[in-house]
Order: structure tokens, then C-alpha cells, then sequence
């Protein structure tokens, strides 16, 4: 039932809507240079969820920094659509491990910030933020500010503050490890259910291979730094683990087998260093 | 101790309530010692120290009569008015100069070192070169304000800009904000808290100038009616003044602190739960 | 390049005061918008610099009054340490003392310490011993508030190490309180000495004969706007010498806790 790159199934045949093309990138110079990422190459294409692991200081998240635009990689490109993505914008909204949600506004204020700078017009944006809200079940805190909000729900708030933007891609950087093992749940669950409703192109890391094989429709995992994908992973698309929450899929024959297939990859390269 | 024995007789056990407890009985205690020593047994001569009731007649006198042209709220109103103005000027001009030097690094290069260099004058030492420009006026005094509140204001606004989680700046160009607006609308909130802090310091070192600047130059004011009472050897006008000022700067700062929470109304509830 | 970031920093600080020294001389010039009875010209402040070493200037050379400013400051400074420390020390540890001493300090802290001034010449006359008062109360309020905050802030833990390696009270207090309270202490040298200073120049401008405040407040009402804008450049000078004197102090004593300044 597992496939890997070689038995590809043609579902995705489409063009790579998110590409990364021989990504290098290094910080510091000389001696002191660290190479966190190290000429990896990565198609998303549209609609796919494709998930990133690999262990502690991989440089999952430096990738997905690169493919952000939030960082310049030091060779390689960053297509979108077959055009260089340039500086990062709403078409690759982000969802970061910790929050980001701007302290001095309001949830509802949060949400619409995107929507606000790219001049969506205002009866629209009030309809996309009642949308979300109900979505990500937080109408009764729209006034409130995060401060005041459990870690769940502000990154509720980060996700609809992504997802208003309708945007072409999503990108999500560990998004649950802030958070106790219950919320995660739940979150994961959510992020499950809207993927396969709205069909998003997502780019998830994590370092947790469970939550890959429970959300991904494809599984990257990265050597130790400096990172470079170490083999890829394709998991079928509709099965019915993927209908429930990541505990009733844990218990599926298929799930079991492909964690332990991704895990003893990842462990290779934890104790490889 | 005996005090404590006595004390949790009246039910003070708590820490704060027996500090609180202490504190009172003390200044109590000096007041007695003041009275004692003043008008009850007069040991000490009234050039040198006052007694009490002179005091609280002297605060009298000066509200009711008038003391070289105005009474005591004129001088006041005279005072705080020259402080506001400094103090206002500074911070236009102070949190503005202060965000740049965080936000526009070739602004900072250019002006940090003149900015530093200045630093080092003390307030007081612009009051002569404010009575060559402006005479004995308002502007001398606002001037001196000026200088003692305007760093405050440079430093916390630069280091609230400065110690902004880069995480923030990120999350604002991926949504779609341009350089100015991630300023304006998450740069600045999140530094507000420093820039208030700035604020505090700036309105307290302000407030300390503007005194200085009566007592040497000047025909109104607290500062002035202080200096009066020296030369006119009159120890009680000195303790009025002085007293009041007191009172005035502490006051000030307690509104301030209380406006903290109406102005930045997201700070209410900082701790963040995970989870 | 060889050259080190600090060092960078340092020709880059001094190329940026350059530019402005240009362009106070441009505004200032013969025929520009700034009359010198305003503000002097920087080579009208160099000439009036190097004249006051060798001639007097009411009375003492640029020395003498440096000299006069110094005694004073440093006398006060010394003392508000030598009453502040221990009395801080001490108001932290017995939280009792604290209880009956603090109060009263906070009565006394709302007032500027050179609203003193009149006071202290009624009482001690127009004499050293005034001006020394006011510098004292000025550098007393930081020595006491840092010496308290640097024993609040010593961790408990580390007591309690010294506790169960069988030292004393008075051990504890000298061998870890008082090292790791030390940078808070240099913390404290400094803002006394900034506090200090700019009381101890309006005490001269107030009350004195000598002295770079006296120097100011005299050529303010002569009009000698360059011999002032020279006691103002010298002011500033001193007091960036005293403070790079208590930060190499701080580098000798508490190696462990310079930190960089930041970067521009």
C-alpha cells in the first residue's frame, strides 16, 4: 500500500504549482558558516499536502523559511507557478510555531490584516472573516486580544488569519509544537478536515512522523545538517484513516506500517550524528 | 520584638501590613521628633527649621495671598505649564528620532554619535545658554525640560523598535505589509510598552529640570518661590515649595501609571497560557 | 580587512560627528544664518579652548575650574557610596530596617536634589560644603536603590549553596552577595555619577566662584558665547572620561558581565 517516488501514482499530475529548485542555504561565513539546508530540490503541486520531517536542527524550517521568501536562499530558486516567487506575500500565507499573532489587535483585527493590505474591499472582508470565524469556531472572541487566549486558540487565530487569504499556498512550520497534546489533536484533526474540503497546497514541517503520516499526502524526510532530503514518501490519498482523528488512525495496519517505515528513517539520521 | 507582639495584638501579621505598619509609625514618630523640637520645646531655632503649624501657615498664606504676583495655584499652573511644553516637544520629536534610529539603520549611523555626544551635557548646563537665547521666559525653562526629558524618550523608543521579535516583522510582509505599514501598525504597538516606559522617565527627569531651571532663572513657578525663600531667609516658603513639588512629581507619576492600562488596553492580561 | 568591527565602528562614530562639525561650521560661517552672539563657530570654540588652558578666566585657568568642578562632584559621589551601599546592603537584608527607612527616603526621593540648594545655603552658607550636600543627596538616591536591587536580585539559589557548604551570615554576604551584586553596583556608579554631575553644574551655576557651571552661568551673562559653548563641550567631555572610568573599572572587577554595546 505504501508507495515511494518510483511507483508515483498519477493523481497529481498536474505542473508543480510550489517549486524548490537545488536550495542551498548557509548562514555565517568562513569558518563559522553553517550549511542548513543543502541543495534540495521539492515540487509541490497544487492541492497536495506534503509533509517535511526530519530530526532536531535538520533545517526543515530553514527551508520552509526559504520557500516563505522570508529568507534568501544562498543558490537555488523559488518558483511559483514557474515564475521566481520574489518577496514573500499572501501567496504563501504562513502559520507559525509561535503564533505571531500581533499582540495590539484584536482576533478579528488579526484576521483581517492580510485582507487589509492588499486592499480587499471591506464588505468582502467582512464576509471572509465571519466565514473563518465560524470555521475555526471563534465568533465569540473576535474582540478579544491574543493575550487573553489559551495557545489553541491563538493559533486557531494564525490559521484563519492564513486561510482568509484564500491563499495559493499554505505554509506551516511546525504549527502544533507550542501546544499540549489535546489541542494538537484536535488542531490536527481540523487542519485534516479543511485540507480535504478546500483542498489547499500545503508545505507542513514537523518533527513529528505520526502527525506526517496522519495529515500528509506526501512525506519528505531530511538527513541531519547539513539537510538534504533523504528519500520521499508517497502515502495514498483517500484512506480511510484519514477520515477520523490521528488516534483511531494510529490503530490502522497501513498507518503502523508506514510510521515505522518513515521513523526508521528518521532514526537513522538522529543516531547518525 | 515588641513592636511585632504588639502589632499582631491589632491583627497585622502579613508582611505588607507590618511594613505598611512600621512606615507609618515612623513618619509619626519624625513628625513628634518635628513637633517637639520646634514649637513645643523649641530646641532648635525657627531660621533653621520651621515648626509644623509655621509651615501649614505659610502654605496659607501663599494660597491666599498672593507671593511675588500669584498664588500658590498660579505657581503651580506656571510650573506645570513650562514642563508640559518641554516634555511635549521631546516627545514629538524624541520617539520619532528614537524609532529611526532603530528602524533606518543609515539614519542611526549618522546621528547616533552626535546624539551620545550631547547626552553627556547635563540639562542644567543648557539653562545659560537657554537665558542667552530666550531671556528669562517660558522657552528658557521649556528649553531645559527639553533637553533633560528628550533622551528618555530617544532610547526607549529605539530599544522598544529594536527588541521587536523578528517573528512579527515576518508574519506582516507575508501578509501583504509594505515597509511602513509593518511600522506603523505592528512595529510600534509592540514597542509602545518601552516608548511608554520612556515616557515615565522622561516626564520624571523633566519634571526635576524644570525645578532646577526656576531656581536659577525666572519670575514664577515652584522652583522660583524656592529660591525666593532662601534669599528672603524665610525657611518655611523653601519647605512649601519644596513639599509641593514633592507631592506634585509623585502625583504625576501615579496618573501616569494609571493611563497605562487605558492606553494600552492589550496589556491587560500578559501571561500567556499554552494550551 | 583587518580592521575589527569595533574599530570600524569607532572611524565610522567619528566620520559622522566630522559631518555634523561641517555643517555647525557652514550654519555658524561669517556670512551664514547663525550669528555668533547665538552660537560661536567651531574654530572661534578651539581658539577660546586653547587660550583658557594658560589664561585665567575669572580667576582660574580651564584647569583650576575643572579641578573645582571635580573636588566637588567627587566628594559627593564618594560620599552618597560610602552612606548609600551599606545602608542600601543593609535595608535589603533586615527587611525591618527597610520598613523604617524607606518610607522616609520616599519622601524625599519626588524632590529634585538641587531644590535642596536653598536650604543648604541658608544652613551651610555659600561654601563648598553646600554644593557637596546637594551632589550627595543626588548620587545618595542611585548608591541606595542599586545596592538594594542587587541583593534583591541575587539569587536564592545561590545562598543556599553557600548554606550547605557551611558559610556563615557574614560569609554569605561578603564572598557571594557582594560579587554578584557587583555589576549592579558598577550600574549604580554610573547613574550616580550622572545624577551627580548634572546637580554639581547647576550648584555652580547657583552658587560657587569656580568651577565650569560658575564658568557658564558668567559667560552667559558677559555674552561670551564661545567661552560658554567651551565650559558646555568641556561638561560633556568630563563627564563621557568618568563614565569611560567606571566602565574600565567594570571591566577589571566584573570581567563576567561587560556586555557589547549594540550594534548599529
Amino acid at each position: 500500500m505504501i508507495a515511494t517516488t518510483e511507483q508515483l501514482q498519477p493523481g497529481h499530475g498536474k505542473n508543480a504549482k510550489l517549486q524548490l529548485r537545488n536550495i542551498t542555504k548557509q548562514f555565517g561565513n568562513g569558518e563559522q558558516a553553517v550549511v542548513a539546508v543543502d541543495d534540495c530540490s521539492l515540487d509541490i503541486h497544487e492541492g497536495e499536502f506534503v509533509v517535511v520531517v526530519g530530526p532536531s536542527g535538520c533545517g526543515k524550517s530553514t527551508l520552509m523559511t526559504v520557500a516563505a521568501g522570508l529568507e534568501e536562499p544562498t543558490a537555488g530558486d523559488v518558483l511559483l507557478d514557474g515564475i521566481p516567487a520574489g518577496p514573500p506575500g499572501p501567496r504563501r500565507s504562513v502559520v507559525f510555531q509561535k503564533f505571531a499573532l500581533f499582540p495590539s489587535e484584536t482576533v478579528q483585527q488579526n484576521i483581517k490584516f492580510g485582507l487589509q493590505m492588499t486592499g480587499v474591499p471591506a464588505d468582502e472582508q467582512e464576509r471572509r472573516l465571519a466565514e473563518q470565524l465560524k470555521v475555526m469556531g471563534l465568533e465569540q472572541f473576535r474582540k478579544a486580544y491574543p493575550s487573553e487566549l489559551s495557545g489553541g486558540m491563538q493559533q486557531r487565530v494564525a490559521i484563519a488569519r492564513a486561510l482568509v487569504m484564500q491563499p495559493e499556498t499554505l505554509l506551516m512550520d511546525e504549527p502544533f509544537g507550542a501546544l499540549d497534546a489535546q489541542t494538537r489533536t484536535i488542531l490536527q484533526e481540523q487542519v485534516q478536515r479543511l485540507h480535504r474540503e478546500q483542498n489547499y497546497t500545503v508545505m507542513f514541517i514537523t518533527h513529528s512522523v505520526e502527525e506526517a503520516v496522519y495529515l500528509g499526502d506526501r512525506v519528505i524526510v531530511m538527513t541531519k545538517r547539513p539537510g538534504k532530503i533523504k528519500k520521499e514518501i508517497q502515502l495514498p490519498r483517500d484512506v480511510v484513516w484519514k477520515t477520523g482523528d490521528i488516534e483511531q488512525a494510529a490503530e490502522h495496519k497501513d498507518f503502523i506500517e508506514a510510521r515505522r517505515e518513515i521513523w526508521a528513517l528518521v532514526r537513522e539520521e538522529i543516531v547518525a550524528g | 520584638m515588641i513592636i511585632d507582639t504588639l502589632l499582631s495584638h491589632f491583627g497585622v501579621t502579613s508582611n505588607r501590613a507590618k511594613a505598611t505598619a512600621y512606615g507609618t509609625i515612623t513618619l509619626l514618630t519624625l513628625l513628634l521628633v518635628w513637633i517637639m523640637s520646634t514649637s513645643m520645646f523649641q530646641l532648635i531655632e525657627p531660621r533653621v527649621l520651621p515648626s509644623p503649624s509655621t509651615v501649614v501657615s505659610k502654605y496659607i498664606q501663599i494660597i491666599t495671598e498672593p507671593f511675588s504676583g500669584l498664588t500658590l495655584d498660579g505657581h503651580i499652573y506656571e510650573s506645570v505649564r513650562r514642563w508640559g511644553w518641554g516634555v511635549f516637544f521631546a516627545m514629538i520629536i524624541g520617539i520619532p528620532v528614537g524609532v529611526m534610529f532603530a528602524w533606518v539603520p543609515w539614519f542611526r549611523t549618522l546621528t547616533y554619535p552626535i546624539f551620545e555626544l550631547l547626552h553627556f551635557i547635563p540639562p542644567f548646563a543648557y539653562i545659560p545658554l537657554a537665558v542667552l537665547w530666550f531671556g528669562a521666559s517660558t522657552a528658557t525653562q521649556a528649553m531645559v525640560v527639553f533637553v533633560a526629558a528628550f533622551p528618555a524618550f530617544v532610547i526607549n523608543s529605539e530599544l522598544g523598535v529594536s527588541q521587536v521579535d523578528k517573528i512579527y516583522v515576518d508574519a506582516a510582509r507575508v501578509f501583504g505589509a509594505k515597509r511602513f505599514a509593518t511600522l506603523r501598525r505592528v512595529v510600534i504597538p509592540a514597542a509602545a510598552p518601552s516608548i511608554f516606559q520612556g515616557l515615565r522617565i522622561a516626564i520624571s527627569n523633566g519634571w526635576m529640570a524644570l525645578v532646577g531651571a526656576e531656581l536659577v532663572v525666572g519670575k514664577v513657578g515652584l522652583g522660583f518661590m524656592i529660591s525666593q525663600g532662601q534669599e528672603n531667609a524665610s525657611v518655611s516658603t523653601i519647605f512649601v515649595g519644596l513639599i509641593t513639588i514633592g507631592v506634585l512629581g509623585a502625583v504625576i507619576d501615579n496618573i501616569i501609571q494609571r493611563s497605562e492600562r487605558w492606553i494600552l488596553p492589550w496589556r491587560r492580561n500578559v501571561t500567556v497560557n499554552n494550551g | 580587512m583587518l580592521r575589527s568591527a569595533s574599530i570600524n565602528r569607532f572611524l565610522l562614530g567619528i566620520g559622522a560627528v566630522g559631518v555634523w562639525i561641517v555643517l555647525w561650521w557652514w550654519l555658524t560661517r561669517p556670512t551664514g544664518p547663525v550669528p555668533s552672539l547665538y552660537f560661536p563657530s567651531p574654530d572661534a570654540v578651539w581658539t577660546k579652548f586653547v587660550r583658557m588652558w594658560t589664561r585665567p578666566y575669572i580667576g582660574s585657568t580651564l584647569l583650576e575650574h575643572i579641578f573645582s568642578s571635580l573636588y566637588i562632584v567627587l566628594s559627593g559621589w564618594t560620599l552618597g557610596a560610602l552612606v548609600g551601599i551599606p545602608l542600601g546592603i543593609v535595608m535589603a537584608w533586615w527587611p525591618k530596617v527597610k520598613w523604617i527607612v524607606f518610607p522616609v527616603f520616599q519622601l524625599i526621593r519626588p524632590v529634585p536634589p538641587l531644590a535642596w540648594i536653598p536650604l543648604t545655603i541658608l544652613w551651610l552658607g555659600i561654601g563648598d560644603a553646600a554644593r557637596m550636600s546637594v551632589v550627595f543627596i543626588a548620587a545618595l538616591v542611585p548608591w541606595l536603590m542599586n545596592s538594594m536591587l542587587a541583593v534583591y536580585s541575587i539569587d536564592k539559589v545561590l545562598i543556599d549553596a553557600g548554606r550547605t557548604l557551611g558559610a556563615n551570615d557574614r560569609q554569605i554576604l561578603t564572598r557571594i552577595v557582594c560579587r554578584t551584586a557587583l555589576p549592579t553596583l558598577v550600574a549604580a556608579a554610573r547613574m550616580a555619577l550622572g545624577s551627580a554631575w548634572s546637580t554639581l553644574v547647576a550648584a555652580e551655576i547657583l552658587a560657587a566662584t569656580a568651577g565650569l557651571g560658575y564658568v557658564t552661568v558668567n559667560a552667559s551673562q558677559l555674552l561670551d558665547t564661545d567661552i560658554l559653548v567651551v565650559a558646555m563641550l568641556t561638561i560633556g567631555l568630563l563627564g563621557i572620561a568618568m563614565t569611560a572610568c567606571i566602565q574600565m573599572t567594570q571591566r577589571f572587577l566584573a570581567p563576567w558581565s561587560v556586555r557589547q554595546a549594540p550594534t548599529s
